[in-house]
């Protein structure tokens, strides 16, 4: 007797707590009914004033949509790793480029950690570690476990400073969350322009202040370059099969008609002046080149061979930006800058997008702290008259000429199109340079309308799986059917409860599940039933017929209920994003239908024996 | 209301009928496997899928002759909902480049029908075959848990026969898959994440139709010779039956109802799940039990079955 109340009042407080705890679901639901029923803004708005707390505090504890349902972006973006050991690494010789060139290949292809690549890719040549990395006397092991704190640290530090970002841009309730060893998950709901949020996470915001080599030198190296490649015939070469692999992307930019000299230099025999088919030298010693061959030049430079050509300690860039030319010609000017950068952005302390001085150009005014203001007087000081470059993430934005010393520890970037750039600048440099660059690898954005047709649908399987199951069970078991479908009402609602109350999202996957779970919940109660009614027709009393129908059921409702869940666990542990809200569901379904189908029904028979309720005929 | 109550068929006897149909299913799907392959989605062959829905009807043949124009590379096809459209092309790491490119062209061309770009997935090389190996993992380790937990509850020859019915009912969906691929427009039944759900969720409720059955036969065996485990077996599947039945009925109907209703991004799942379940009621009393049958007949063991109890 005991034991029974004891049931009856575990299924009470089971049942309050679920109520509860979707009681601001409902609360948030009637809300947002509530502001949509109001005919003025001004209505809602006064509203919204007057219960604040209690809206806020339903949006906060109500069940939470998943990305798919709620409209959104999901990224999974990879820290490069193997430019991150690159540049630990102080020794750089041909042969460590071609083993990291090997490491990067089968990072490409695997989830394997970085290091241990690199590890094995040593091992395989039988190289040190030390002849790369840190101390030469260093052992293996100790570099590696250096490398491993490396890699880690910049994998958080990278995840923080995305956080920053998104933080900055603005987006509610940001989910980001880091997996194996060098991937972040990147949650973003609701957002509406996903091409600026994604251009605002890409770049990684690597500042630098360079110095630039004087123009005879710039030209004098072109010369050289121009030289070696007419040479070269076979220089040529893979310009031009550089020149099929962007055919695509010239033809991926609308605004960019494919230029003629791109789509005629394959026929072309090999040119005399072939980098002055590309590359233009004014008077003053500027050098240029066109939109359309930008990334021809962009190719060519990253080349070896080219690079090799360069003065000491010098890198040719391109500016980030087209200044217009003759014909509204777009025109990127080339730059021939130091390697080794004056000062980078890790000193900057505070940044802020304006309009320049004439009111029209938007800038971003940048301040650095002590050490970096001492060092940019003295940058400066020493440089007068000559041009400081301002490289962001390889690209030169300016490249302004030293009018006098700097004490105060300010800066500017301009050349930036629009206030929204100089914005995204702003951000980007406020939450500072990202430790390696990152690349996004998988991107799943919903819009909002779909996001709703989501919504519907998974309501409408719900109704209609529920309706038609429990009508089946209806007709088919008769009294006993309606104790199976309070049990199914309540298992639904323990499943929602206990996502709302962890804080879970259901997503489309999430309903499935939970119309899985409606078709597989009742199958306890079938299992019971069906033993309930041999058990009549062998005989037994209504009574001991019920108990034994329990009884005998038990043993293969346990078996099917563990491997069910068995599957339904390791889907969750291997499994990612959508289809782990699938697996969550059905777990939690699956054991709610262990306490519903077995104990609830029972307690329910019980209940109606006490009361001589039912009859040999009740179980259909 | 009752049906199948009090059947006597006679499962056993007609088991080889039985064996055969499963080798012609599985020998099929083999067939078809070998041949034409798997229809793999972009989650496990990387690339991207742009979904476009127009205001209005419009024919395919113009929007791929639009986007051909712009230069946008890729397969253009008919999406499994109303005036929608799937884009499906390679991963180049940035879809905010596609998409202008796609906006623009059908902006421009074709006029008074809105068009918006209501999905975009794009899966890199590396997280493809991540999610590949990680699939395999689950299934494996998914079959070895239930070989494992089947082994203990029951014996070891039960669990194996379990675990070749699962394998049956999976490799008869892939092949199904394989064979019927890209058939339908409304539904492209192509491998994903999904199906890999689809795949364990089966699993799960095959075993769990062949466990109740098993349940049964290990209530009933115990002190019994050999030669009536026939008729042992059979009565077992017998009194089984109604339940059978009855659950692969319950939730074939919420599947269908997610088939209808919920939409293409979870249609080709509950395809799966649905064969996956008619399949699985199958082999629970054509191939587990009957398997189990042979194994004893043929070693000439008995059940050394004890306790009833659940632990």
């Amino acid at each position: 007797m005991k034991n029974k109340r004891f049931n009856l009042f575990l299924i009470v407080v089971i049942a309050l707590v679920s109520l509860w705890s979707l009681w601001p679901t409902w609360r948030d639901y009637t809300f947002s009914k509530q502001l949509d029923s109001f005919g003025t803004t001004q209505d809602s708005l006064k509203y919204v004033l007057s219960h604040r707390d209690e809206i806020e505090d339903a949006r906060k504890k109500s069940l939470k949509l998943g990305l798919d349902l709620k409209g959104g972006i999901h990224l999974v973006m990879e820290v490069d790793q193997v430019d991150l050991f690159e540049q630990k690494a102080w020794n750089k010789d041909a042969k460590f480029t071609a083993l990291m060139q090997n490491v990067r290949a089968n990072a490409a292809k695997s989830d394997a950690r970085v290091i241990d690549l690199i590890v094995a890719e040593f091992k395989k040549e039988n190289i040190r570690l030390s002849r790369y990395f840190y101390d030469i006397r260093n052992s293996d092991q100790e570099i590696i476990s250096k490398l491993e704190k490396e890699s880690e640290d910049a994998l958080s530090r990278a995840k923080e400073i995305i956080r920053n970002r998104i933080d900055q841009y603005g987006v509610a309730e940001p989910v980001i969350t880091t997996q194996g060893s060098r991937k972040i998950i990147i949650e973003l709901p609701g957002v509406s322009d996903e091409t600026r949020v994604k251009n605002l996470l890409k770049g990684t915001a690597k500042l630098e202040f360079r110095l630039l080599r004087e123009p005879e030198v710039l030209v004098r190296t072109l010369e050289t370059i121009n030289a070696h490649l007419a040479q070269n015939s076979s220089a040529p070469q893979p310009a031009v099969q550089s020149v099929d692999s962007l055919a695509a992307k010239v033809e991926t930019t609308p605004a960019a008609p494919p230029a003629p000299n791109v789509a005629t230099q394959p026929a072309k025999p090999v040119s005399a002046n072939p980098l002055y088919d590309l590359i233009s030298v004014a008077p003053d010693g500027t050098a240029y080149t066109t939109a359309q061959s930008r990334e021809l030049v962009l190719a060519l430079l990253q080349r070896g061979d080219v690079q090799a050509l360069l003065p000491m300690d010098t890198e040719l860039l391109l500016a980030a930006k087209p200044e217009n030319g003759r014909d509204t010609q777009k025109l990127y000017v080339i730059y021939l800058v130091k390697k080794t950068s004056e000062l980078t952005g890790g000193v900057i302390t505070e940044a802020k997008a304006t309009f320049g001085a004439e009111g029209v150009q938007p800038e971003v005014l940048m301040s650095m702290n002590s050490e970096g203001t001492s060092k940019w007087a003295r940058v400066t000081g020493a440089n007068i008259g000559k041009r400081i470059a301002i490289v962001l993430d390889g690209a030169v934005y300016s490249a302004p000429v030293v009018q006098s010393k700097i004490p105060s520890g300010n800066s500017v970037i301009n050349g930036i199109e629009s206030l929204e750039e100089a914005k995204d600048l702003e951000i980007v440099l406020k939450a500072g340079a990202l430790p390696a660059p990152v690349r996004i690898t998988e991107e799943r954005t919903v819009g909002p309308s779909l996001g709703a047709d989501y919504i519907r649908a998974g309501i409408q399987s719900l109704l209609w799986a529920f309706l038609a199951v429990s009508v089946f069970m209806l007709l088919y078991y008769k009294k006993a059917g309606i104790a199976a479908n309070i049990a199914l009402v309540l298992n639904i609602l323990i499943v929602l409860s206990v996502l709302a109350g962890f804080n879970a999202s259901l997503s489309l996957p999430g309903i499935a599940g939970i119309v899985l779970t409606i078709g597989m919940a009742v199958d306890a109660n079938v299992l019971i039933y069906e033993r309930v009614r041999e058990e009549l027709s062998a005989g037994k009393s209504l009574g001991s017929a019920i108990t034994q129908g329990y009884d005998r059921a038990f043993s293969s409702i346990f078996d099917s209920h563990v491997t069910t869940l068995s599957a339904a666990f390791l889907l969750y542990t291997y499994g990612i994003g959508p289809i782990q809200g699938f697996a969550v569901t059905l777990m939690i379904g699956t054991s709610a239908s262990l306490f519903t189908a077995i104990v609830v029904t029972k307690e329910i028979f019980n209940f109606l024996l006490s009361k001589k309720l039912m009859s040999e005929k009740s179980f259909g | 209301m009752r049906i199948f109550q009090k059947t006597k068929f006679d499962f056993i006897r007609y088991r080889k009928i039985a064996y055969g149909i499963s080798l012609v299913l599985l020998l099929a799907g083999m067939v078809s496997l070998a041949v034409k392959g798997l229809n793999y989605g972009i989650d496990f062959r990387g690339g991207s899928e742009v979904v476009i829905r127009f205001e209005k009807q419009v024919d395919v043949a113009q929007i791929r002759s639009v986007l051909d124009a712009a230069g946008v590379s890729g397969t253009l096809k008919q999406y499994g909902m109303d005036r929608s459209f799937l884009l499906s092309t390679v991963f180049d790491g940035d879809t905010a480049q596609l998409k202008t490119l796609v906006t623009n062209a059908l902006h421009e061309k074709i006029k008074g029908n809105v068009h918006e770009i209501v999905r975009i997935d794009a899966v890199g090389p590396s997280i493809a075959s991540d999610l590949k190996w990680s699939a395999l993992k689950a299934l494996l380790a998914s079959l070895a848990a239930i070989l494992l937990y089947v082994g203990i509850r029951f014996e070891l020859k039960f669990a194996t026969a379990g675990v070749l019915a699962i394998f049956h009912d999976i490799f008869v969906v892939l092949g199904m898959f394989s064979f019927l691929g890209g058939m339908f427009p409304f539904m492209p039944l192509e491998m994903d994440q999904s199906i890999i759900a689809a795949f364990l969720t089966i699993a799960g409720y095959s075993i769990t139709d062949t466990v109740v059955v098993y349940d049964r036969i290990r209530e009933r065996i115990q002190g019994q010779k050999p030669s009536e485990y026939e008729r042992i077996f059979n009565e077992s599947m017998n009194q089984t039956l109604s339940r059978t039945i009855i659950t692969s009925g319950t939730v074939l109907l919420s599947v269908f109802v997610l088939f209808i209703f919920a939409g293409p991004a979870i249609r080709g799942f509950a395809f799966a799940v649905f064969s996956g379940v008619l399949i699985g009621t199958y082999s629970s009393i054509f191939v587990a039990a009957p398997i189990v049958y042979d194994w004893l007949r043929l070693t000439k063991s008995s059940v050394r079955l004890s306790s009833n109890k659940a632990a």
